[in-house]
């Protein structure tokens, strides 16, 4: 049997590793993190056939949860570890040719580190663990975010990383009040002895795990960092910023909501946040002229959505709400390695400047066109059946307040779809003037982006491919008690 | 409200370093304080952590040695966990002040309400 462990140890021994393959020429790291997320996918998808029927627990150090540190390979775990294997690989094929400028031993390294923490933050069944881990993720975004060590990338990273720190802190003071009443890091020890105590003393940690992890996830109010960050970082960290990043950092608020707190009783007023983070960048979106901003601004705007079908809790609404993630990871990812080149070209972030670009770029502008029609949701996408998903999620449990949420959110999605076809527009129909020196992305960023494309059209027209694991991913999530029996026994 | 004190004391100083670094963070301007004030609300989330696993007149967890009463050994895991987060907090520090440093070079200035072109 493959051991879950390798899916951290690997690119995690790797990325340390980079310094010394950097000896042997200046070009060896770069094929480090592919080799390393190449592996990650493969074991990956190995051990998702045996995860369907049965969560892989791995216990650390020889003894029994919940004494020790364990990983606990799920349904869900799975999925998000080819989804982050996947999109990094692609992303790190991009980064070969893309990463030109500056220390990119250091880039790839602390690249491998980001998602090295994303794949720990899945995999990990200890609350604290995963709080480590998440500060992996953090401290290399915030590093790679000021990469380029221009003004925009320094001062946003600033920002993020002072936003950041707040909110891993309230996370640890929520840690530290669930140790002092359980006496347990466990995930599911915790899960299972959370009933035992009065509701209100949960409450003041729950409150304070999910703004600490909200931080990250970019729920409303809490985004201020996001679109500077997203905006300011090379076009490769944005795409895994956007697409991995926040996705990880849902997953945890979901973890915690779901499966240690079992909290029903406030999954309504995540769903109206859910709908106002959803209104909210959407309507930002649509008044940016910056091609990145506006992109950073949209994906607070999907993962408003994300977090309002999760809050459903519906069988329906969860595997919507994981299908919509999957989508947005691989539409959100190509939209940002498209535009790294269109801005590349242009030397211009204005929507603009991207006059006529259509014609000198025809495949890099094909790939937008398709990311950004799938994030709007046209068939035949992988975006119509994820939103399809979650409509009729909300339309199935008969209650007017989900009714109407679900009615808001189309209109964000008309909104979406108002500043992507302009952009489209702008792509093809717009500016006569010719461009010289303006060519083609190179073939070492047009292959991944196809891939993507593949991927795209490929799901969206046969999304039973993925119905079986977000359905089993969805069943993991919402029923607590047999997460609890898997880890526990 | 004496007996309250003494035993809470050690819970007022770790939530009285939370507030004043959080306090800091939300109201200054200049970086190197907001710097700081991490720094403060790290030392009072350490704290907290440790008075969470501290009994009265506890002495550390050693099994192998006869003489230490096992009733006084305080809970080890909040050790554990502070020395990873005081590892997390010295990185997340350092990496603030290399930006702070980056930063200075570019605008000439730590005054964060001068720097807007991110609209803040």
């Amino acid at each position: 049997m493959v051991n879950p462990i390798l899916l951290i140890a690997l690119p995690l021994g790797l990325a340390f590793a980079i310094p010394l393959f950097a000896l042997f020429g200046k070009a060896a790291p770069k094929y480090i993190p592919p080799v390393a997320l190449a592996f990650n996918l493969v074991i990956s998808l190995l051990l998702l056939p045996k995860v369907l029927e049965n969560p892989v627990i791995v216990s650390i150090g020889g003894w029994q949860p919940p004494f020790c540190i364990n990983l606990v390979a799920g349904p869900v775990a799975i999925l998000f570890s080819i989804v982050i294997a996947l999109v990094g690989f692609l992303v790190s094929i991009y980064a070969l040719d893309y990463i030109k400028e500056g220390a990119t031993e250091k880039y790839h390294m602390l690249y491998l580190l980001l998602l090295t923490g994303a794949i720990g933050v899945v995999l990990t069944g200890d609350i604290f663990n995963l709080f480590v881990f998440f500060e992996i993720l953090c401290i290399s975004s915030y590093a790679l975010v000021a990469y380029m060590r221009d003004k925009a990338g320094i001062e946003s990273a600033v920002k993020y990383l002072i936003q950041g720190a707040v909110g891993s802190s309230l996370l640890l003071i929520g840690i530290g009040l669930l140790y002092g009443q359980f006496g347990t890091l466990n995930m599911a020890d915790i899960a299972q002895n959370i009933k035992s105590v009065s509701p209100i003393s949960v409450f003041v940690p729950m409150v304070l795990i999910i703004t600490g992890l909200g931080v990250e996830a970019a729920i409303f109010p809490l985004n201020a960092w996001l679109p500077d960050a997203h905006s300011s970082a090379p076009s490769s960290i944005s795409a895994i910023l956007s697409g991995i990043v926040i996705e990880v950092g849902l997953y945890a608020v979901v973890r915690v909501i779901f499966t240690i707190f079992g909290a029903s009783s406030i999954l309504l007023s995540l769903a109206l946040l859910g709908i106002l983070t959803l209104l909210v960048g959407e309507m930002c979106a649509f008044s940016q002229n910056n091609i990145k901003r506006m992109l950073a601004y949209s994906s607070i705007g999907q993962i408003g959505l994300i977090l309002f079908a999760l809050a459903i809790a519906t069988s329906y609404g969860v595997t919507g709400g994981l299908f919509q993630l999957v989508s947005h990871t691989l539409s959100k990812a190509l939209l940002f390695l498209a535009a790294g080149y269109m801005i590349y070209q242009t030397g211009s972030l204005q929507i603009s400047a991207l006059e006529g670009t259509g014609k000198k770029m025809p495949l890099t502008c094909l790939a937008f066109t398709i990311g950004a029609f799938s994030l709007i949701g046209l068939p035949p996408f992988i975006g119509f059946p994820s939103k399809f998903l979650i409509v009729r999620a909300a339309l199935a449990t008969k209650e007017t307040i989900f009714v109407v949420l679900i009615g808001l959110a189309l209109l964000g999605t008309v909104i979406e779809g108002a500043y992507f076809f302009r952009v489209v527009q702008v792509l093809y129909f717009k500016g006569e003037k010719p461009n010289p020196g303006r060519k083609e992305a190179p073939i070492a960023a047009l292959i991944p982006m196809f891939i993507f494309v593949a991927l795209i059209v490929v799901v969206g027209v046969y999304p039973k491919l993925v119905t079986d694991v977000l359905n089993s991913a969805a069943s993991e999530l919402l029923n607590r008690l047999d997460y609890i029996r898997s880890v526990l026994g | 409200m004496m007996s309250f004190l003494t035993d809470y004391i050690y819970y007022i100083g770790a939530f009285g370093l939370i507030l004043i670094g959080l306090y800091i963070i939300l109201v200054k301007h200049n970086l190197i304080k907001v710097i700081i004030g991490l720094g403060i609300l790290d030392t009072g989330v350490n704290l907290f952590l440790i008075s969470v696993g501290y009994i009265t007149k506890g002495t550390a967890p050693i099994f192998s040695r006869p003489e230490i009463n096992s009733e006084h050994m305080v809970d080890p895991v909040p050790q554990a966990l502070v020395l990873t987060a005081i590892v997390i907090g010295v990185a997340v520090l350092a990496l603030a002040l290399s930006l702070a440093i980056r930063l200075y070079q570019h605008y000439g200035t730590l005054n964060l309400s001068k720097i807007r072109e991110q609209k803040w």
